[in-house]
Protein backbone atom coordinates (compact mmCIF):
# COMPACT_ATOMS: atom_id res chain seq x y z
CA UNK A 1 0.00 0.00 0.00
CA UNK A 2 1.35 3.61 -1.36
CA UNK A 3 0.05 6.15 1.13
CA UNK A 4 -0.84 9.18 -0.64
CA UNK A 5 -1.20 12.84 0.71
CA UNK A 6 -2.78 15.50 -1.10
CA UNK A 7 -1.74 18.90 -0.53
CA UNK A 8 -1.14 21.85 -2.67
CA UNK A 9 -3.73 25.11 -2.86
CA UNK A 10 -6.56 24.01 -5.29
CA UNK A 11 -8.92 21.39 -6.88
CA UNK A 12 -7.51 19.05 -3.93
CA UNK A 13 -10.71 16.74 -3.94
CA UNK A 14 -10.01 16.46 -7.96
CA UNK A 15 -6.53 15.36 -7.29
CA UNK A 16 -7.42 13.03 -4.64
CA UNK A 17 -10.04 11.08 -6.59
CA UNK A 18 -7.96 10.66 -9.42
CA UNK A 19 -5.29 9.10 -7.75
CA UNK A 20 -8.02 6.38 -6.31
CA UNK A 21 -9.23 5.88 -9.80
CA UNK A 22 -5.92 5.01 -10.72
CA UNK A 23 -4.27 3.58 -7.46
CA UNK A 24 -7.47 1.11 -6.60
CA UNK A 25 -6.54 -1.04 -3.61
CA UNK A 26 -2.84 -0.21 -3.76
CA UNK A 27 -3.08 3.02 -2.98
CA UNK A 28 -4.33 5.28 -0.07
CA UNK A 29 -5.17 8.63 -0.45
CA UNK A 30 -5.49 11.49 2.19
CA UNK A 31 -6.36 15.20 1.31
CA UNK A 32 -4.79 17.64 4.28
CA UNK A 33 -3.72 21.08 4.19
CA UNK A 34 -0.41 21.68 2.72
CA UNK A 35 1.48 21.89 5.90
CA UNK A 36 0.18 18.67 7.39
CA UNK A 37 0.59 17.01 4.35
CA UNK A 38 4.37 18.38 3.91
CA UNK A 39 4.71 17.28 7.76
CA UNK A 40 2.87 13.50 7.13
CA UNK A 41 5.63 12.41 4.96
CA UNK A 42 8.76 14.15 6.94
CA UNK A 43 7.17 11.96 10.05
CA UNK A 44 6.84 8.79 7.59
CA UNK A 45 2.72 8.89 8.14
CA UNK A 46 2.40 9.11 4.69
CA UNK A 47 5.10 8.34 1.47
CA UNK A 48 4.20 10.91 -1.24
CA UNK A 49 2.75 14.52 -1.22
CA UNK A 50 1.13 15.75 -4.80
CA UNK A 51 -0.56 19.29 -4.97
CA UNK A 52 -1.58 21.43 -7.57
CA UNK A 53 -1.83 25.21 -7.96
CA UNK A 54 -1.96 27.74 -10.59
CA UNK A 55 1.88 27.96 -11.23
CA UNK A 56 2.91 24.30 -10.42
CA UNK A 57 5.43 25.41 -7.47
CA UNK A 58 3.53 27.91 -5.17
CA UNK A 59 0.55 26.62 -3.58
CA UNK A 60 1.15 23.10 -5.00
CA UNK A 61 4.86 23.21 -3.16
CA UNK A 62 5.79 25.64 -1.37
CA UNK A 63 5.59 24.01 2.36
CA UNK A 64 6.95 20.58 1.30
CA UNK A 65 9.64 22.54 -0.34
CA UNK A 66 10.09 24.50 3.25
CA UNK A 67 9.49 20.83 5.02
CA UNK A 68 11.17 18.67 2.87
CA UNK A 69 13.84 20.55 1.59
CA UNK A 70 13.69 21.08 -2.36
CA UNK A 71 15.62 17.90 -3.34
CA UNK A 72 12.59 16.41 -2.46
CA UNK A 73 10.09 17.97 -4.45
CA UNK A 74 9.63 18.55 -7.95
CA UNK A 75 8.01 20.86 -10.26
CA UNK A 76 6.37 18.39 -13.09
CA UNK A 77 4.36 21.04 -14.83
CA UNK A 78 4.03 24.83 -15.03
CA UNK A 79 1.57 27.38 -17.03
CA UNK A 80 2.18 26.79 -20.69
CA UNK A 81 4.37 24.01 -20.01
CA UNK A 82 2.67 20.45 -20.09
CA UNK A 83 3.98 17.84 -18.27
CA UNK A 84 6.26 15.16 -19.39
CA UNK A 85 6.09 11.30 -18.79
CA UNK A 86 9.56 10.62 -18.77
CA UNK A 87 10.70 13.65 -16.65
CA UNK A 88 8.36 12.01 -14.17
CA UNK A 89 9.71 8.49 -14.32
CA UNK A 90 12.94 10.32 -13.60
CA UNK A 91 11.57 12.22 -10.90
CA UNK A 92 10.64 9.17 -8.77
CA UNK A 93 13.62 7.38 -9.95
CA UNK A 94 15.57 10.18 -8.34
CA UNK A 95 13.57 10.10 -4.78
CA UNK A 96 11.76 12.76 -5.25
CA UNK A 97 8.88 12.49 -2.55
CA UNK A 98 6.81 15.79 -3.22
CA UNK A 99 5.43 16.57 -6.71
CA UNK A 100 3.60 20.09 -7.71
CA UNK A 101 1.93 21.11 -10.80
CA UNK A 102 -0.60 23.56 -12.36
CA UNK A 103 -4.30 22.82 -11.99
CA UNK A 104 -4.24 22.95 -15.53
CA UNK A 105 -2.52 19.82 -15.88
CA UNK A 106 -4.19 17.48 -13.22
CA UNK A 107 -5.16 15.23 -16.07
CA UNK A 108 -2.00 14.11 -17.39
CA UNK A 109 0.30 14.99 -14.24
CA UNK A 110 -1.49 12.36 -11.95
CA UNK A 111 -1.58 9.61 -13.83
CA UNK A 112 2.00 10.14 -14.83
CA UNK A 113 2.92 10.36 -11.06
CA UNK A 114 0.82 7.21 -9.62
CA UNK A 115 1.90 4.88 -12.68
CA UNK A 116 5.40 5.80 -12.24
CA UNK A 117 5.64 5.42 -8.73
CA UNK A 118 3.59 2.14 -8.79
CA UNK A 119 6.13 0.42 -11.63
CA UNK A 120 8.77 1.67 -9.34
CA UNK B 1 1.77 60.93 -13.61
CA UNK B 2 0.71 57.16 -14.36
CA UNK B 3 3.93 56.67 -16.44
CA UNK B 4 6.02 57.85 -13.62
CA UNK B 5 4.35 55.87 -11.43
CA UNK B 6 3.96 52.46 -12.79
CA UNK B 7 7.71 53.07 -14.13
CA UNK B 8 8.90 53.52 -10.00
CA UNK B 9 6.20 50.17 -9.47
CA UNK B 10 8.38 48.33 -12.00
CA UNK B 11 11.45 49.92 -10.72
CA UNK B 12 11.30 48.72 -7.24
CA UNK B 13 9.42 45.31 -7.72
CA UNK B 14 12.58 44.13 -9.93
CA UNK B 15 15.14 45.37 -7.05
CA UNK B 16 12.60 43.68 -4.24
CA UNK B 17 13.38 40.31 -6.63
CA UNK B 18 16.55 41.20 -7.17
CA UNK B 19 17.49 41.49 -3.28
CA UNK B 20 15.14 37.95 -2.72
CA UNK B 21 12.89 40.63 -0.49
CA UNK B 22 9.71 40.32 -2.93
CA UNK B 23 9.15 37.92 -5.98
CA UNK B 24 5.65 38.13 -7.17
CA UNK B 25 4.56 34.48 -8.27
CA UNK B 26 4.15 32.39 -5.30
CA UNK B 27 6.09 29.34 -7.23
CA UNK B 28 8.74 31.35 -7.22
CA UNK B 29 8.95 32.10 -3.45
CA UNK B 30 9.53 28.82 -2.25
CA UNK B 31 12.62 28.22 -4.54
CA UNK B 32 14.20 32.04 -3.75
CA UNK B 33 15.87 30.34 0.47
CA UNK B 34 17.53 27.93 -2.09
CA UNK B 35 19.16 30.76 -3.50
CA UNK B 36 19.44 33.14 -1.37
CA UNK B 37 21.02 30.69 1.03
CA UNK B 38 23.10 28.92 -1.78
CA UNK B 39 22.08 25.57 -2.57
CA UNK B 40 21.02 27.09 -5.86
CA UNK B 41 22.88 29.03 -8.48
CA UNK B 42 22.28 32.05 -9.90
CA UNK B 43 21.74 30.85 -13.23
CA UNK B 44 19.48 27.91 -11.97
CA UNK B 45 17.54 30.65 -9.97
CA UNK B 46 17.27 32.53 -13.18
CA UNK B 47 16.40 29.19 -15.49
CA UNK B 48 13.16 28.79 -12.90
CA UNK B 49 11.72 31.96 -12.68
CA UNK B 50 11.82 32.47 -16.50
CA UNK B 51 9.88 28.96 -16.65
CA UNK B 52 7.75 29.76 -13.63
CA UNK B 53 6.65 33.37 -15.05
CA UNK B 54 7.16 33.89 -18.71
CA UNK B 55 3.77 32.16 -19.71
CA UNK B 56 2.34 33.62 -17.65
CA UNK B 57 2.97 37.40 -18.59
CA UNK B 58 2.35 36.05 -22.49
CA UNK B 59 -0.39 33.94 -22.44
CA UNK B 60 -2.09 35.35 -19.10
CA UNK B 61 -1.26 38.81 -17.69
CA UNK B 62 -1.07 40.50 -21.60
CA UNK B 63 -4.51 39.28 -23.15
CA UNK B 64 -6.36 39.68 -20.87
CA UNK B 65 -5.26 43.66 -20.50
CA UNK B 66 -5.49 43.95 -24.05
CA UNK B 67 -9.00 42.89 -23.33
CA UNK B 68 -10.10 45.68 -21.22
CA UNK B 69 -6.85 48.13 -21.87
CA UNK B 70 -6.17 47.99 -18.26
CA UNK B 71 -2.95 46.62 -16.81
CA UNK B 72 -3.62 42.68 -14.95
CA UNK B 73 -0.97 43.55 -12.16
CA UNK B 74 0.61 39.91 -13.18
CA UNK B 75 2.18 41.36 -16.65
CA UNK B 76 4.11 43.69 -14.88
CA UNK B 77 5.03 41.78 -11.50
CA UNK B 78 6.07 38.39 -13.27
CA UNK B 79 8.03 40.24 -15.77
CA UNK B 80 10.26 42.02 -12.62
CA UNK B 81 10.22 39.15 -11.08
CA UNK B 82 12.21 37.68 -14.18
CA UNK B 83 14.14 40.91 -14.59
CA UNK B 84 15.20 40.57 -11.08
CA UNK B 85 16.36 37.35 -11.03
CA UNK B 86 18.51 37.74 -14.04
CA UNK B 87 20.24 40.65 -12.72
CA UNK B 88 23.32 40.84 -11.66
CA UNK B 89 24.32 39.89 -7.65
CA UNK B 90 24.80 43.38 -5.78
CA UNK B 91 24.66 47.16 -5.81
CA UNK B 92 24.92 46.84 -9.64
CA UNK B 93 22.09 44.63 -9.91
CA UNK B 94 19.89 46.70 -8.14
CA UNK B 95 20.72 49.55 -10.60
CA UNK B 96 20.30 46.99 -13.51
CA UNK B 97 16.91 45.61 -12.08
CA UNK B 98 16.05 48.94 -11.47
CA UNK B 99 15.99 50.56 -14.71
CA UNK B 100 15.33 47.28 -16.79
CA UNK B 101 12.52 47.31 -14.21
CA UNK B 102 11.11 50.67 -14.86
CA UNK B 103 11.47 50.58 -19.05
CA UNK B 104 9.19 47.03 -18.58
CA UNK B 105 6.49 49.57 -16.58
CA UNK B 106 6.65 52.04 -18.98
CA UNK B 107 6.68 50.02 -22.25
CA UNK B 108 3.45 48.01 -20.90
CA UNK B 109 1.54 51.10 -20.51
CA UNK B 110 2.85 52.59 -23.48
CA UNK B 111 2.45 49.83 -25.55
CA UNK B 112 -1.20 48.51 -24.34
CA UNK B 113 -2.20 51.88 -25.67
CA UNK B 114 -0.33 51.89 -28.85
CA UNK B 115 -2.28 48.38 -29.49
CA UNK B 116 -5.96 50.14 -28.45
CA UNK B 117 -5.31 52.78 -30.66
CA UNK B 118 -4.21 50.22 -33.38
CA UNK B 119 -7.25 47.83 -32.77
CA UNK B 120 -9.58 51.42 -33.10
CA UNK B 121 -7.89 52.64 -36.86
CA UNK B 122 -8.74 49.44 -37.98
CA UNK B 123 -11.12 49.02 -41.01
CA UNK B 124 -13.19 46.63 -38.94
CA UNK B 125 -13.42 48.59 -35.42
CA UNK B 126 -12.94 45.44 -33.08
CA UNK B 127 -12.02 47.67 -30.50
CA UNK B 128 -16.24 47.49 -29.01
CA UNK B 129 -16.36 44.14 -29.75
CA UNK B 130 -12.87 43.29 -26.87
CA UNK B 131 -14.87 45.43 -24.37
CA UNK B 132 -17.31 42.30 -24.65
CA UNK B 133 -14.99 39.71 -23.01
CA UNK B 134 -15.11 40.70 -19.96
CA UNK B 135 -18.96 41.13 -19.70
CA UNK B 136 -20.19 37.61 -18.36
CA UNK B 137 -17.95 38.12 -15.45
CA UNK B 138 -19.78 41.16 -14.22
CA UNK B 139 -22.89 39.04 -13.78
CA UNK B 140 -21.23 35.64 -12.90
CA UNK B 141 -18.70 36.77 -10.36
CA UNK B 142 -20.94 36.85 -7.46
CA UNK B 143 -21.33 33.22 -7.65
CA UNK B 144 -17.79 31.70 -6.86
CA UNK B 145 -18.51 31.68 -3.23
CA UNK B 146 -21.32 29.12 -3.53
CA UNK B 147 -19.23 27.16 -5.80
CA UNK B 148 -16.32 27.59 -2.93
CA UNK B 149 -18.93 26.02 -0.74
CA UNK B 150 -19.58 23.18 -2.44
CA UNK B 151 -16.09 22.42 -2.95
CA UNK B 152 -15.69 22.76 0.95
CA UNK B 153 -19.26 21.25 2.23
CA UNK B 154 -20.87 19.45 -0.76
CA UNK B 155 -22.93 20.03 -3.54
CA UNK B 156 -26.30 20.13 -1.53
CA UNK B 157 -24.87 23.52 0.75
CA UNK B 158 -23.31 24.57 -1.97
CA UNK B 159 -26.70 24.83 -3.94
CA UNK B 160 -28.25 26.62 -0.65
CA UNK B 161 -25.55 29.43 -0.88
CA UNK B 162 -26.16 29.79 -4.25
CA UNK B 163 -30.24 29.92 -4.03
CA UNK B 164 -29.44 32.91 -1.11
CA UNK B 165 -27.39 34.29 -3.19
CA UNK B 166 -29.95 34.60 -6.07
CA UNK B 167 -32.44 35.59 -4.11
CA UNK B 168 -30.87 38.17 -2.33
CA UNK B 169 -29.56 39.55 -5.75
CA UNK B 170 -33.20 39.46 -7.03
CA UNK B 171 -34.87 41.54 -3.94
CA UNK B 172 -31.74 43.73 -4.43
CA UNK B 173 -32.39 44.29 -7.82
CA UNK B 174 -36.39 45.03 -7.33
CA UNK B 175 -36.34 47.21 -4.35
CA UNK B 176 -32.69 49.46 -5.14
CA UNK B 177 -32.16 52.17 -4.48
CA UNK B 178 -33.91 52.15 -1.08
CA UNK B 179 -35.38 55.30 0.07
CA UNK B 180 -34.92 56.19 3.69
CA UNK B 181 -36.71 59.72 4.43
CA UNK B 182 -34.63 62.42 1.66
CA UNK B 183 -31.84 59.51 1.55
CA UNK B 184 -31.35 57.07 -1.26
CA UNK B 185 -29.26 54.31 -0.73
CA UNK B 186 -28.50 52.45 -3.79
CA UNK B 187 -26.97 49.01 -3.10
CA UNK B 188 -25.31 47.01 -6.42
CA UNK B 189 -26.83 43.88 -6.97
CA UNK B 190 -23.90 41.27 -7.87
CA UNK B 191 -22.29 43.43 -4.93
CA UNK B 192 -24.53 42.41 -2.45
CA UNK B 193 -25.33 38.51 -4.09
CA UNK B 194 -21.55 38.20 -3.28
CA UNK B 195 -21.25 39.51 -0.02
CA UNK B 196 -23.89 37.22 0.67
CA UNK B 197 -22.26 34.26 -0.44
CA UNK B 198 -18.92 35.00 1.33
CA UNK B 199 -20.98 35.38 4.34
CA UNK B 200 -22.25 32.12 4.14
CA UNK B 201 -18.97 31.02 3.61
CA UNK B 202 -17.45 32.21 6.46
CA UNK B 203 -19.92 30.78 8.88
CA UNK B 204 -19.19 27.53 7.39
CA UNK B 205 -15.89 28.06 7.99
CA UNK B 206 -15.53 29.08 11.41
CA UNK B 207 -17.51 25.84 13.09
CA UNK B 208 -14.79 23.66 11.44
CA UNK B 209 -13.03 22.64 14.48
CA UNK B 210 -9.57 22.76 15.13
CA UNK B 211 -7.44 19.89 13.80
CA UNK B 212 -5.28 17.72 16.61
CA UNK B 213 -1.42 18.39 16.53
CA UNK B 214 -1.13 20.65 14.16
CA UNK B 215 1.75 22.80 13.50
CA UNK B 216 2.16 26.26 13.88
CA UNK B 217 4.47 27.35 10.98
CA UNK B 218 5.48 30.76 12.50
CA UNK B 219 6.94 28.70 15.27
CA UNK B 220 9.10 26.70 12.98
CA UNK B 221 10.02 29.56 11.03
CA UNK B 222 11.07 32.53 13.38
CA UNK B 223 14.17 34.01 11.45
CA UNK B 224 12.58 34.27 8.23
CA UNK B 225 9.73 36.08 9.59
CA UNK B 226 12.37 38.39 10.64
CA UNK B 227 13.79 38.70 7.77
CA UNK B 228 10.40 40.27 6.00
CA UNK B 229 9.99 42.73 9.30
CA UNK B 230 13.46 43.84 8.80
CA UNK B 231 12.40 45.01 5.14
CA UNK B 232 9.22 46.52 5.79
CA UNK B 233 9.46 49.85 5.23
CA UNK B 234 10.55 48.92 1.33
CA UNK B 235 7.52 46.72 1.38
CA UNK B 236 5.15 49.10 2.42
CA UNK B 237 6.31 51.75 -0.08
CA UNK B 238 5.74 48.79 -3.02
CA UNK B 239 2.09 48.69 -1.64
CA UNK B 240 1.82 52.54 -1.37
CA UNK B 241 3.17 52.83 -5.17
CA UNK B 242 0.75 49.77 -6.40
CA UNK B 243 -2.70 51.24 -4.54
CA UNK B 244 -1.88 54.71 -5.94
CA UNK B 245 -2.25 52.85 -9.24
CA UNK B 246 -5.10 50.59 -8.71
CA UNK B 247 -6.58 53.64 -7.80
CA UNK B 248 -6.01 55.28 -11.21
CA UNK B 249 -7.17 52.76 -12.57
CA UNK B 250 -3.82 51.38 -14.86
CA UNK B 251 -3.46 48.15 -12.66
CA UNK B 252 -5.83 45.68 -11.45
CA UNK B 253 -5.31 43.17 -9.49
CA UNK B 254 -7.09 40.18 -11.07
CA UNK B 255 -9.56 39.46 -14.10
CA UNK B 256 -12.66 39.70 -12.12
CA UNK B 257 -11.69 42.94 -10.67
CA UNK B 258 -10.30 44.76 -13.51
CA UNK B 259 -13.43 43.43 -16.28
CA UNK B 260 -15.17 45.47 -13.33
CA UNK B 261 -13.31 48.42 -13.15
CA UNK B 262 -13.41 48.52 -17.25
CA UNK B 263 -17.07 48.66 -16.89
CA UNK B 264 -16.78 51.39 -14.04
CA UNK B 265 -18.41 49.24 -11.32
CA UNK B 266 -15.67 50.17 -9.11
CA UNK B 267 -17.98 49.00 -5.58
CA UNK B 268 -17.86 45.54 -7.21
CA UNK B 269 -14.61 45.29 -7.80
CA UNK B 270 -13.42 46.23 -4.48
CA UNK B 271 -15.70 43.97 -3.02
CA UNK B 272 -14.30 41.21 -5.50
CA UNK B 273 -10.82 42.20 -4.85
CA UNK B 274 -11.86 42.24 -1.02
CA UNK B 275 -12.74 38.20 -1.24
CA UNK B 276 -9.80 37.80 -3.49
CA UNK B 277 -7.76 38.73 -0.80
CA UNK B 278 -9.04 36.45 2.02
CA UNK B 279 -8.56 33.94 -0.40
CA UNK B 280 -5.13 34.90 -0.74
CA UNK B 281 -4.24 35.06 2.98
CA UNK B 282 -2.76 31.94 3.91
CA UNK B 283 -1.28 31.19 0.53
CA UNK B 284 1.09 34.31 1.13
CA UNK B 285 1.11 34.16 4.37
CA UNK B 286 2.47 30.75 4.87
CA UNK B 287 5.11 30.84 1.59
CA UNK B 288 6.11 34.10 2.99
CA UNK B 289 6.71 32.83 6.69
CA UNK B 290 8.46 29.45 5.28
CA UNK B 291 10.33 31.63 2.70
CA UNK B 292 11.55 34.81 4.40
CA UNK B 293 10.23 36.57 0.79
CA UNK B 294 7.14 38.67 1.05
CA UNK B 295 4.97 39.40 -2.08
CA UNK B 296 5.23 43.06 -3.57
CA UNK B 297 1.46 43.44 -3.30
CA UNK B 298 1.49 41.44 -0.11
CA UNK B 299 -1.52 39.70 0.88
CA UNK B 300 -3.56 41.65 -2.28
CA UNK B 301 -5.46 42.96 0.47
CA UNK B 302 -4.24 47.08 -0.95
CA UNK B 303 -5.96 46.63 -4.51
CA UNK B 304 -9.57 46.37 -2.44
CA UNK B 305 -8.97 49.49 -0.45
CA UNK B 306 -7.04 51.11 -3.18
CA UNK B 307 -10.70 50.49 -4.85
CA UNK B 308 -12.85 51.28 -2.42
CA UNK B 309 -10.49 55.00 -1.69
CA UNK B 310 -10.63 55.61 -5.48
CA UNK B 311 -8.58 58.63 -4.74
CA UNK B 312 -4.66 58.52 -5.19
CA UNK B 313 -3.26 59.92 -2.44
CA UNK B 314 -5.76 57.88 -0.23
CA UNK B 315 -4.68 54.88 -1.53
CA UNK B 316 -1.03 55.33 -1.21
CA UNK B 317 -1.35 55.79 2.77
CA UNK B 318 -3.39 53.22 2.99
CA UNK B 319 -1.27 51.13 0.77
CA UNK B 320 1.17 51.83 3.53
CA UNK B 321 -0.39 50.99 6.14
CA UNK B 322 -2.17 47.64 4.85
CA UNK B 323 1.61 46.21 4.33
CA UNK B 324 3.01 47.07 7.29
CA UNK B 325 0.26 45.86 9.31
CA UNK B 326 0.60 42.76 7.29
CA UNK B 327 4.04 41.97 7.82
CA UNK B 328 3.63 42.74 11.87
CA UNK B 329 0.26 40.26 11.62
CA UNK B 330 2.04 37.09 9.69
CA UNK B 331 2.44 35.56 13.24
CA UNK B 332 -0.57 36.55 14.38
CA UNK B 333 -2.23 34.96 10.82
CA UNK B 334 -0.31 31.92 10.97
CA UNK B 335 -1.64 31.63 14.58
CA UNK B 336 -5.39 32.15 13.06
CA UNK B 337 -5.59 30.07 10.94
CA UNK B 338 -4.33 26.88 12.68
CA UNK B 339 -7.00 27.88 15.24
CA UNK B 340 -9.89 27.84 12.26
CA UNK B 341 -8.32 24.95 9.87
CA UNK B 342 -11.75 25.87 7.72
CA UNK B 343 -10.69 29.51 7.09
CA UNK B 344 -7.86 28.63 5.11
CA UNK B 345 -9.31 25.27 3.75
CA UNK B 346 -11.76 27.88 2.17
CA UNK B 347 -9.32 29.89 1.03
CA UNK B 348 -7.70 27.48 -1.25
CA UNK B 349 -11.32 26.46 -2.35
CA UNK B 350 -11.99 30.06 -2.87
CA UNK B 351 -9.01 30.47 -5.46
CA UNK B 352 -10.20 26.89 -7.00
CA UNK B 353 -13.64 28.33 -7.49
CA UNK B 354 -12.80 31.99 -8.44
CA UNK B 355 -10.18 30.20 -10.91
CA UNK B 356 -12.99 27.59 -12.50
CA UNK B 357 -15.56 30.51 -13.11
CA UNK B 358 -12.87 32.92 -14.87
CA UNK B 359 -12.07 29.79 -17.28
CA UNK B 360 -15.77 29.97 -18.02
CA UNK B 361 -17.05 33.34 -18.01
CA UNK B 362 -14.02 34.46 -19.77
CA UNK B 363 -14.45 31.75 -22.98
CA UNK B 364 -18.57 32.85 -23.16
CA UNK B 365 -17.01 35.94 -23.09
CA UNK B 366 -14.20 35.30 -25.93
CA UNK B 367 -16.92 34.14 -28.03
CA UNK B 368 -19.47 36.75 -27.23
CA UNK B 369 -16.71 39.37 -28.34
CA UNK B 370 -15.42 37.36 -31.11
CA UNK B 371 -18.96 37.04 -32.81
CA UNK B 372 -19.20 40.81 -32.41
CA UNK B 373 -16.18 41.45 -34.47
CA UNK B 374 -16.93 38.42 -37.07
CA UNK B 375 -20.83 37.11 -36.87
CA UNK B 376 -20.54 33.58 -37.21
CA UNK B 377 -16.90 32.61 -37.73
CA UNK B 378 -15.82 34.25 -34.21
CA UNK B 379 -17.79 31.61 -32.26
CA UNK B 380 -16.65 29.07 -34.47
CA UNK B 381 -12.80 29.89 -34.11
CA UNK B 382 -13.06 30.60 -30.56
CA UNK B 383 -14.49 27.00 -29.56
CA UNK B 384 -12.60 25.25 -31.99
CA UNK B 385 -9.26 27.00 -30.69
CA UNK B 386 -10.38 26.24 -27.21
CA UNK B 387 -10.91 22.45 -28.14
CA UNK B 388 -7.51 22.18 -29.90
CA UNK B 389 -5.90 23.75 -27.10
CA UNK B 390 -7.27 21.11 -24.54
CA UNK B 391 -6.12 18.39 -27.22
CA UNK B 392 -2.47 19.87 -27.22
CA UNK B 393 -2.01 19.15 -22.90
CA UNK B 394 -2.93 23.22 -22.82
CA UNK B 395 0.19 24.76 -23.65
CA UNK B 396 -2.23 28.07 -23.27
CA UNK B 397 -3.74 28.57 -19.80
CA UNK B 398 -7.24 27.90 -20.24
CA UNK B 399 -8.16 30.86 -18.43
CA UNK B 400 -6.94 33.24 -21.47
CA UNK B 401 -8.31 31.15 -24.44
CA UNK B 402 -11.12 33.21 -24.93
CA UNK B 403 -9.31 36.35 -24.41
CA UNK B 404 -6.73 35.09 -27.45
CA UNK B 405 -8.83 33.35 -29.16
CA UNK B 406 -10.72 36.94 -29.50
CA UNK B 407 -8.07 39.40 -30.30
CA UNK B 408 -7.21 36.57 -32.84
CA UNK B 409 -10.54 36.57 -34.28
CA UNK B 410 -10.18 40.27 -34.54
CA UNK B 411 -7.18 40.72 -36.13
CA UNK B 412 -8.56 37.78 -38.49
CA UNK B 413 -11.63 39.82 -39.23
CA UNK B 414 -9.19 42.90 -40.46
CA UNK B 415 -7.32 40.76 -42.86
CA UNK B 416 -10.34 39.62 -44.34
CA UNK B 417 -11.87 42.79 -45.18
CA UNK B 418 -9.09 43.85 -46.58
CA UNK B 419 -9.05 41.10 -48.94
CA UNK B 420 -12.70 41.49 -49.21
CA UNK B 421 -14.12 38.73 -48.06
CA UNK B 422 -15.57 40.10 -45.14
CA UNK B 423 -18.11 43.19 -45.21
CA UNK B 424 -18.47 44.56 -42.09
CA UNK B 425 -22.41 45.67 -41.28
CA UNK B 426 -22.97 49.19 -41.17
CA UNK B 427 -24.18 50.68 -38.32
Amino acid sequence: MIRFVVGGAVDKQKVAQMIKEIGGDKVSVEIKSDIEAAMAVKNGKADYYVGACATGGGGALAMAMAILTAQKCATISMPGKPPQEADVKKAVAEGKVAFGFTNDHIEKAVPYIVNAILEK
Amino acid sequence: MKIVLIALIGALAAILANGGIAVFNDGLRPIMPEYLEGRMKKAELAATSFALSFGLVIGFGIPISIGATILLVHSILLGTDIIGTWSPKGKIGYAVAGTIGALWGIGLLVGLQWIVNVFKKLPVNVFDSMGQIGTPVIFAFAAFPALAVAYQYGVKNGLITLTISALVRAIVARFSPIVIGTSKIALNPEGMALVTGMIVLLIYAMREKKEENSTNIAALFTERVDRIKKNVWVLAIMGALVAAATSLHILAGDPISLSLVSKGNYTDAALVALARAIGFVPLVATTAIATGVYGPVGMTFIFAAALFANNPLLAAILGFVIIFAEVYLLGGIAAFLDKFPGIKKSSDNIRTAMGQLLEVALLVGGANASNMALPGLGIFIVIGLYLLNEIAGRPIVRMAVGPIAAILVGILANILAVFGLYVPPVK
